[in-house]
C-alpha cells in the first residue's frame, strides 16, 4: 500500500496534548454538504460490553434530565452534557432465536435479525447497522468500517450450546452470510488505517512497487475469470468472492494515491500486557481514525459473549461469565458490578478523548454517535428486554425511558437517520426514537 | 451439522438378539411408533410444550423418516438408553421398547442400504493462517510466518480447514499480498532490517515472605537445582521477529540473607541454560543484570531462575552447601544504623537499602526486558537462493530467458501443478515491467513472483472440472490434485519433490505406493502440522495459549507451566503420529511425556532437568491418556475452579462422539459455581438433576466430570477440595459404576469403538474440509473397521481416510445455476 507511516512527524501526534488541529482542511472541506440548521453526525461507534449488566446499579432512578448518576456510570458524570442513558429497550429477536442464550445476544443485537442455529459453515443472520452507515460513507473513507475486539478469538470449538463461534465473535455482519472478523492486535488495526509500509523506502520506490502490485491485481483477474469457465457452481462462487476483493483492494489503492495523509501515532508493537492499557489503546486507535477521518464506523468488543476473562487487578480474579449467573447471590453480584464499573471507566476515557479532540467547528464527540452496552441486561436470566443502553454525543443529559417495551432497532433506525441514511425501518422496528422527547 | 451415527456409546446395553427377543409385533411399523410416541412422548413434546425444540406431532406425515432422521435418531439412542421418558414420567414396558427400537434400526437400515455412493464435492480451498505459514515456508524456504496476524479463520465442525468457512475479503486479500512482498523480498534480499524495540515483561509477585518467617529448607535431592519450577523463576514468551542478537535485562526482586553465597541467576531460552550470573547482594530489588545473545525467529520461552537456591546460605539455617563466608559482626538491627554498620551492609552486597538484617529468601524477579532486534543477519539464505534461482544468479545469467525459467518453475511449485501453455506469461510480464521501469534483475524476480502469490491458484486449492468421458456420477482427482490433497492433510503445506515426481509418473495412486507414501509423510518432521492443527483443534488444547487461571489460587501457574503443558500433549500426538502408536493410548496410556518442571507439578519422581522425555506413568494416581494431561484438564476449566460440567460435556464431545444438546431454552444452563465450595455442591448438582429435562444430559456429563475431580483446575492432583474430601465416585445412566480417574478412563476403554468412531469422523472432516452427509457413512464404517482390525494403529487410521471414496473422487459437476452466480456478484459491494 502506499500510505506513508510518517515516523518522524510522531511529535506532531494528534492525540497527544493539545495539538490537535493539524490536518483538518480536508475535513471542513466536506462540511458543505452538511450544511444545514442541525449539522449531521459523521461518526458511529458501537462500544459493546458481554455477560449483562447488573440493572439496578446502571439504570439511573430518575427520568429525564437532572438525574443522578449510578455507581456504574458515574465515571461519565463529567460528561453530562454528552450522555443520553436510554432504558426500556427490547430485543425480541433474541427471544424467538434458538440457540445459545450469549450467541443469540449478540449475534443479533445490531441487526435484530434472528441467527440461524447452527454451529456449521452455514451461518445466517442480518445485515448489522453499523454496516448499513459504514456502506454510505464506503466511497468517502479509507477504510469503510473497523471491526475491534479486546479478547482473543481464537478460542475453537462450539462457543455457546451448539451456536456457532461467528455469533460471538463479531459484532458486524456486511450481510446475512458475512460476519466481519475482529482485529484484536492494535498493530493490525494500525496498519490497515495507515498501510503496511516501510517508511525507510523513497516515494519512488513506493510507487514502483504499487504499480506493480496494481499490474498483478490486473493480470489476475483476467486468468481467474478463464479459470472459472472450469469450475463447478461452489467453486465459481469461491473465485466471484476473490475478485470482488480484488476490485476493492484496487479502488482501495486508487483513493489511496489522492490522499497523502500521515499516522500521527507510532505504530503499535502489539497487544499491551495491561488489560487497560489494551482497551484504551483501541479507544486511540478508534479516535485516530474518526479525527483523522479514514474511517467513520467501528465496533469494538470489549469482550466476547460468554467472556471468562478475570480481573485481578479490580479484586475480580474469577471468571466474568460464570459470576454473572449470581442467582441473587451478593458476592458475586457485587463482583460483577466492580467489573461493570471497571468497563465504564474505561470507556469514559475515550469519551473524554473524543471531547478533547477539536474537530471542524466542534468537538470530535459533537460529530458521534457513540452507542455502549450490552445485548444482555440480566446476565442471570440471558434478558434481551430492557437493555443496558448509552449513548455519547451531542444533545445528551437525560434519561430516556421507554414506558412501553420498544424494539432497540427503532434506535438503530434514529442512529441511521442522524447519519444521514435515509431508511423508515431496520430490523424489526416499529418508528424511530424521538432522543430529545 | 454434522451427522451422528449410530446410538449414545456408553449406555447401550441393549443387544441386538435381546431386542429381537422381546419383539412386539404391535409396534413393528411406522403406525405402531406413532402409537408409541403418543403414548409415552407427547405429553412433553407437543405443539405447546416443545420441550428440546421437538413437536411429535409435526411428524406424522409418511416423509417423516426420511426428513427427521436426526430427530428419530436422538429418539432412538435416548429410548433405548433408558434416558427417555425421564425419570418419574411412567416407563413403557421393555418389550414396547425393544419392539419400536429394532423397528427404527430396521429403518434407518433400509434407508442407508438405498442411499447411492457419492464421493461429495469440495469446493476451492483457500489456504487457511497455518497453511499459509507452512506453504511460504516450504516453498521459498523462509520460515517467517506471516499469516501469524492474519484475522483468525471462521472454523466449522470445529475445524478451521473448511472450504464453506473459509471466505475472502479485501482485508485479508491486502493481506496476503502483504505478506507475499515480505517472503519473496525476505527470500531474495534477506529479511527486512528492523528498528530494535523493547518488550517489556512485567512479573507477578508469587511470593512474598514477610519479614521473620522461617523458610523450610530442604536438602539437595530434594529440589529442583535449576531452579526452573520454583516459585522464584520467571518465565515469559517472547515472539521473536527476525534471527537475530537481543538483549534481555533481567531486573531482580526480594531478598537473600545476609551472608550468604552470592546468588547464582540463570538465564534460560527454551529451558536450555544460555547464560549464568553472580549477584552478591542481599536486597535485590532494582538489581539489573543483562545478558545478550542470538536467537532464531519465532516464540521462544525466556526464563530466569535462581540455580541452586538454598545452597549457600548462612550454616544457620542448615542448607547444603552452606555459606564459607565469615560471620558479620553484629549490626544493631534497631534505631539508626551507625556509618559502621552501613559499611558492613554494603560489603555484604546490600547496594541499594541498609535498612537492617536480613533474614528473608524471597529472593525472585520483577520483569525482564527484551530488546533488539540488534546485530540482524543480513542478506538472503542459501536455501532460498537455492530454491527460487534456478538457472543461476551470475550478471551473466541475468537475461530474460533465465528470469522466464525462474518464473516458470516457481509457479509450477506455487501452482502444485504442471502450467498449461502460456500460463506462466502474465508473471513474466510483471519482470519485463519492473525492468522497463529500471529496476533490476532480482527486482524483476521479486515482482512476478509476488504476482504469483497473489493468484487464486495459489491462494486456493482449485480442482477443476474437466470434460468427463465417463457415465459414472465420480471422478477421481487429478494426480496432482491428490499430491494437495495428502500433503495438505499430513503436512499442512505443499506437496514436496517427491510427491510431486510420483504424481507426474502417474504412479502416486498406486495403493502400495500411497501407502508407502503415508508413512514416509507420517514420519516426517511435517508431520508435526497434524498435530498442531488437527489435533489441537480436536481436543482444543490450543486453547491453552490463551486461559488465565487464577493467579492467586494458582501461583504454580507460569509461562513455564503452560509451555511444559502444551508439549507434554504435543509430544504425546506426536509420538502417536510419527511413531505409529494406538490412537487408543488417547484414552489411557501408561506414559507421558515429561520435563523436571511438569515432572514435580504431577508429583513424579526422578525427572531432573528440563528435557522432555518418555515417562513410565503407570504407577502414578493420575495414570497416563489424554485426561492425564494438565492442558486438557486446564483447558475444561474455568480459571478459578474445576467443572464438572464442562469437562463432562468435553469428554462427550471429544472422546465419546456424543455431544450433548444445548439446554433447552426455557431451562437456565446448571449453574455450578459453587463446585467446590460448599460440601453441598455434589448434592445440589444431583438434586438439580432430579428435574427431568435437566437429568437427560446431566446424568451423563456430570458423573464423567465429577471422575476427573481430583485433579484440580490446573491438573494438580489433590485429595481434598477445600475443607472437603474428594469424591470421584459416578454413576453411569445404565447403572455402571466407576471410582476415580483410573476406572473412570476403564470404562472409556470399553467404549472404544465409539471413540474410534468420533475420531474418524472428525479426521475425516478436516482431511475434506468439509461437513459430513449421510452419504459418507459407508467410508466411516470401513475406517473404523480396518482401524481396529489393525492394532487401532494411527497410520491405518490415516490410510483409511486417504483410500476411502470421497478422498480420492469428487462427484461429477453440478449443473451451475447462473443466477446463483450472478446474485453472489451483487453482494460483493463495498
Amino acid at each position: 500500500m502506499n500510505f506513508i507511516t510518517g515516523r518522524h512527524l510522531s511529535r506532531r501526534a494528534l492525540l497527544r496534548g493539545s495539538g490537535a488541529a493539524i490536518a483538518l482542511p480536508f475535513l471542513d472541506a466536506m462540511h458543505p454538504a452538511f450544511a444545514g440548521p442541525v449539522k449531521p453526525v459523521r461518526r458511529l461507534a458501537v462500544i459493546y460490553v458481554p455477560n449483562g449488566i447488573i440493572m439496578n446499579q446502571w439504570t439511573p432512578a430518575e427520568i429525564g434530565a437532572g438525574f443522578e448518576f449510578t455507581r456504574i456510570l458515574k465515571p461519565l458524570e463529567p460528561f453530562r452534557g454528552d450522555i443520553t442513558v436510554i432504558s426500556g429497550l427490547q430485543n425480541k429477536s433474541a427471544d424467538k432465536a434458538q440457540g445459545g442464550g450469549h450467541a443469540k445476544a449478540s449475534g443479533s443485537f445490531l441487526s435484530s435479525a434472528q441467527p440461524k442455529y447452527t454451529a456449521g459453515a452455514d451461518v445466517h443472520a442480518g445485515t448489522t447497522f453499523d454496516q448499513v452507515a459504514a456502506k454510505q460513507w464506503a466511497s468517502e473513507t479509507r477504510v469503510s468500517s473497523l471491526q475491534l475486539g479486546c479478547e482473543d478469538s481464537r478460542m475453537v470449538g462450539n462457543c455457546d450450546t451448539g451456536s456457532s463461534c461467528a455469533y460471538t465473535n463479531t459484532l458486524s455482519w456486511k450481510n446475512p452470510d458475512t460476519p466481519l472478523a475482529v482485529d484484536v492486535n492494535p498493530r493490525s488495526v494500525f496498519e490497515r488505517l495507515f498501510g503496511n509500509v516501510d517508511p525507510s523506502l523513497s516515494p519512488a520506490v513506493r510507487a514502483r512497487r504499487a504499480l506493480y502490485r496494481k499490474s498483478m491485481l490486473d493480470l489476475t483477474q483476467e486468468s481467474t475469470r478463464k479459470l472459472e469457465q472450469d469450475l463447478g457452481a461452489a467453486d465459481r462462487r469461491k473465485m466471484d468472492e476473490y475478485l470482488t476483493s480484488v476490485r476493492e483492494v484496487e479502488q482501495r489503492m486508487a483513493a489511496a494515491e489522492k490522499d497523502t495523509r500521515v499516522a500521527p501515532v507510532d505504530k503499535p508493537s502489539g497487544i499491551p500486557f495491561q488489560f487497560s492499557e489494551y482497551v484504551k489503546l483501541m479507544f486511540d486507535l478508534q479516535a485516530i481514525a474518526f479525527q483523522s477521518d479514514l474511517s467513520r464506523v467501528s465496533t469494538m468488543m470489549i469482550g466476547r459473549e460468554g467472556s471468562v476473562r478475570t480481573y485481578p487487578e479490580i479484586d475480580v480474579p474469577d471468571p466474568h461469565h460464570p459470576l454473572t449467573h449470581h442467582r441473587g447471590h451478593p458476592d458475586f453480584i457485587e463482583k460483577v458490578t466492580k467489573i461493570n464499573c471497571f468497563h465504564v471507566e474505561l470507556f469514559a476515557h475515550f469519551v473524554a478523548k473524543l471531547k478533547a479532540t477539536q474537530d471542524g467547528d466542534g468537538t470530535l464527540l459533537d460529530h458521534s454517535a457513540i452507542l455502549y452496552g450490552g445485548a444482555l441486561s440480566d446476565g442471570n436470566a440471558h434478558s434481551n428486554s430492557n437493555l443496558p443502553l448509552l449513548l455519547a454525543g451531542r444533545d445528551g443529559g437525560r434519561h430516556l425511558h421507554c414506558e412501553k417495551p420498544t424494539p432497540v432497532a427503532n434506535l438503530f433506525v434514529t442512529l441511521l437517520n442522524g447519519a444521514g441514511v435515509n431508511l423508515e425501518t431496520f430490523g424489526d422496528s416499529t418508528g424511530s426514537l424521538d432522543l430529545r422527547a | 451439522m454434522t451427522p451422528r451415527f449410530g446410538s449414545l456409546p456408553i449406555i447401550l446395553f441393549l443387544s441386538a438378539c435381546a431386542t429381537a427377543f422381546f419383539a412386539n409385533e404391535a409396534f413393528a411399523d411406522e403406525a405402531g411408533l406413532r402409537s408409541f410416541v403418543s403414548a409415552n412422548c407427547n405429553g412433553c413434546h407437543n405443539e405447546k410444550v416443545s420441550s428440546a425444540g421437538i413437536n411429535f406431532s409435526a411428524y406424522s406425515d409418511t416423509k417423516t423418516f426420511s426428513d427427521n432422521r436426526a430427530i428419530w435418531e436422538r429418539v432412538l439412542a435416548k429410548v433405548k438408553a433408558g434416558e427417555m421418558p425421564p425419570p418419574g414420567m411412567p416407563k413403557p414396558p421393555a418389550a414396547d421398547i425393544a419392539a419400536v427400537s429394532s423397528w427404527l434400526e430396521s429403518e434407518f437400515a433400509r434407508q442407508d442400504a438405498a442411499v447411492k455412493p457419492d464421493a461429495g464435492r469440495v469446493a476451492a480451498r483457500r489456504l487457511n493462517r497455518a497453511e499459509y505459514n507452512n506453504t511460504v515456508r516450504d516453498l521459498l524456504g523462509v520460515n517467517i510466518h506471516p499469516a501469524d496476524d492474519f484475522p483468525a479463520d471462521q472454523a466449522a465442525f470445529g475445524f478451521d480447514d473448511i472450504s464453506d468457512a473459509l471466505n475472502m475479503s479485501s482485508v485479508l486479500l491486502e493481506k496476503y499480498a502483504d505478506a507475499a512482498e515480505l517472503s519473496v523480498r525476505t527470500a531474495i534480499f534477506g529479511a527486512p532490517k528492523l528498528k530494535p524495540s523493547m518488550t517489556h515483561y512485567p512479573l507477578p509477585v508469587r511470593l512474598n515472605d514477610a519479614r521473620g518467617t522461617k523458610t523450610q529448607i530442604p536438602d539437595a535431592a530434594h529440589y529442583d537445582l535449576t531452579g526452573l519450577s520454583t516459585l522464584h523463576a520467571a518465565h515469559a514468551i517472547h515472539d521473536f521477529p527476525v534471527d537475530a542478537t537481543y538483549s534481555f535485562r533481567l531486573v531482580l526482586n526480594g531478598h537473600r540473607p545476609n551472608q550468604s553465597m552470592p546468588a547464582q541467576v540463570g538465564f534460560w531460552i527454551d529451558g536450555k541454560l544460555i547464560q549464568e550470573i553472580d549477584v552478591d547482594a542481599t536486597d535485590l530489588e532494582g538489581q539489573v543484570r543483562e545478558v545478550r545473545t542470538k536467537v532464531t525467529a519465532g516464540e521462544h520461552l525466556l526464563s530466569a531462575s535462581y540455580i541452586k537456591q538454598f545452597h549457600g546460605l548462612p550454616p544457620s539455617y542448615k542448607g547444603p552447601e552452606p555459606s564459607t563466608r565469615p560471620p558479620e559482626p553484629l549490626i544493631n538491627p534497631r534505631g539508626a544504623l551507625t556509618q559502621k554498620d552501613i559499611e558492613t551492609l554494603r560489603r555484604l552486597g546490600t547496594t541499594i537499602k541498609t535498612d537492617g538484617i536480613e533474614s528473608r529468601i524471597d529472593n525472585r524477579f520483577e520483569s525482564i526486558d527484551v530488546g533488539g532486534p540488534f546485530d540482524q543477519t543480513t542478506g538472503p539464505s542459501p536455501e532460498s537462493i537455492r530454491r527460487i534461482f534456478t538457472c543461476g544468479r551470475t550478471a551473466a545469467q541475468q537475461n530474460a530467458a533465465c528470469a522466464k525459467q525462474i518464473v516458470t518453475s516457481f509457479a509450477e511449485r506455487a501452482f502444485r501443478r504442471p502450467l498449461e501453455a502460456k500460463e506462466a506469461d502474465p508473471y513474466v510480464s510483471l519482470y519485463a515491467l519492473a525492468r522497463k521501469q529500471g529496476d533490476s534483475f532480482e527486482e524483476g524476480i521479486a515482482a512476478a513472483l509476488e504476482g504469483v502469490m497473489v493468484s487464486p491458484n495459489f491462494l486456493y486449492r482449485i480442482e477443476r472440472d474437466r470434460p468427463v468421458t465417463t457415465k459414472s456420477d465420480a471422478v477421481p482427482v487429478t494426480d496432482y490434485e491428490m499430491a494437495s490433497r495428502l500433503s495438505y492433510f499430513i503436512w499442512s503445506s505443499m506437496p514436496d519433490a517427491e510427491l510431486l515426481r510420483l504424481a507426474g509418473e502417474h504412479r502416486l495412486r498406486q495403493p502400495a505406493v500411497l501407502e508407502a507414501q503415508v508413512r514416509r509423510m507420517l514420519k516426517d518432521e511435517k508431520a508435526r502440522a497434524i498435530v498442531e492443527n488437527f489435533a489441537g483443534e480436536w481436543l482444543q488444547f490450543r486453547n491453552i495459549d490463551v486461559v488465565r487461571p487464577d493467579g492467586q489460587r494458582f501461583p504454580d501457574f507460569d509461562e513455564s507451566l503452560r509451555y511444559s503443558m502444551k508439549r507434554e500433549t504435543e509430544l504425546f500426538v506426536e509420538n502417536i503420529v510419527r511413531q505409529d502408536g494406538s490412537v487408543l493410548d488417547f484414552l489411557d496410556a501408561d506414559y507421558s511425556f515429561l520435563d523436571e518442571r511438569l515432572a514435580r507439578f504431577y508429583g513424579v519422581q526422578g525427572v531432573t532437568g528440563p528435557e522432555f522425555r518418555k515417562v513410565d506413568m503407570s504407577g502414578t494416581e493420575r495414570g497416563g491418556g489424554i485426561l492425564a494431561q494438565a492442558s486438557i484438564l486446564t483447558i475444561s476449566s474455568y480459571a478459578t475452579r474445576t467443572s464438572p460440567v464442562l469437562r463432562g460435556k468435553w469428554i462427550l464431545e471429544n472422546l465419546l462422539n456424543a455431544p450433548p444438546p444445548p439446554p433447552p431454552p426455557s431451562v437456565p444452563a446448571l449453574d455450578d459455581t459453587k463446585v467446590g465450595q460448599s460440601a453441598s455442591l455434589r448434592q445440589q448438582m444431583e438434586a438439580h438433576r432430579q428435574s427431568a429435562v435437566c437429568a437427560s444430559c446431566h446424568s451423563k456429563m456430570d458423573p464423567l466430570g465429577f471422575g476427573l475431580e481430583n485433579l484440580n483446575a490446573i491438573g494438580a492432583w489433590r485429595d481434598v477440595d477445600g475443607k472437603f474430601p474428594v469424591d470421584s465416585s459416578g454413576m453411569l445412566p445404565g447403572g455402571r459404576t466407576f471410582n476415580g480417574p483410573k476406572e473412570l478412563k476403564a470404562l472409556l476403554m470399553k467404549d472404544r469403538d465409539a471413540f474410534v468412531a468420533g475420531l474418524t469422523e472428525k479426521l475425516m472432516i478436516y482431511a475434506l474440509g468439509r461437513g459430513l452427509e449421510r452419504y459418507d457413512k459407508p467410508a466411516l464404517q470401513s475406517i473404523e473397521a480396518n482401524t481396529a482390525a489393525h492394532d487401532y494403529r494411527f497410520s491405518q487410521l490415516v490410510i483409511g481416510v486417504v483410500e476411502s471414496l470421497p478422498f480420492e473422487m469428487k462427484r461429477v459437476r453440478e449443473a451451475a445455476p447462473l443466477s446463483a452466480v450472478a446474485s453472489n456478484k451483487l453482494e460483493g459491494s463495498k
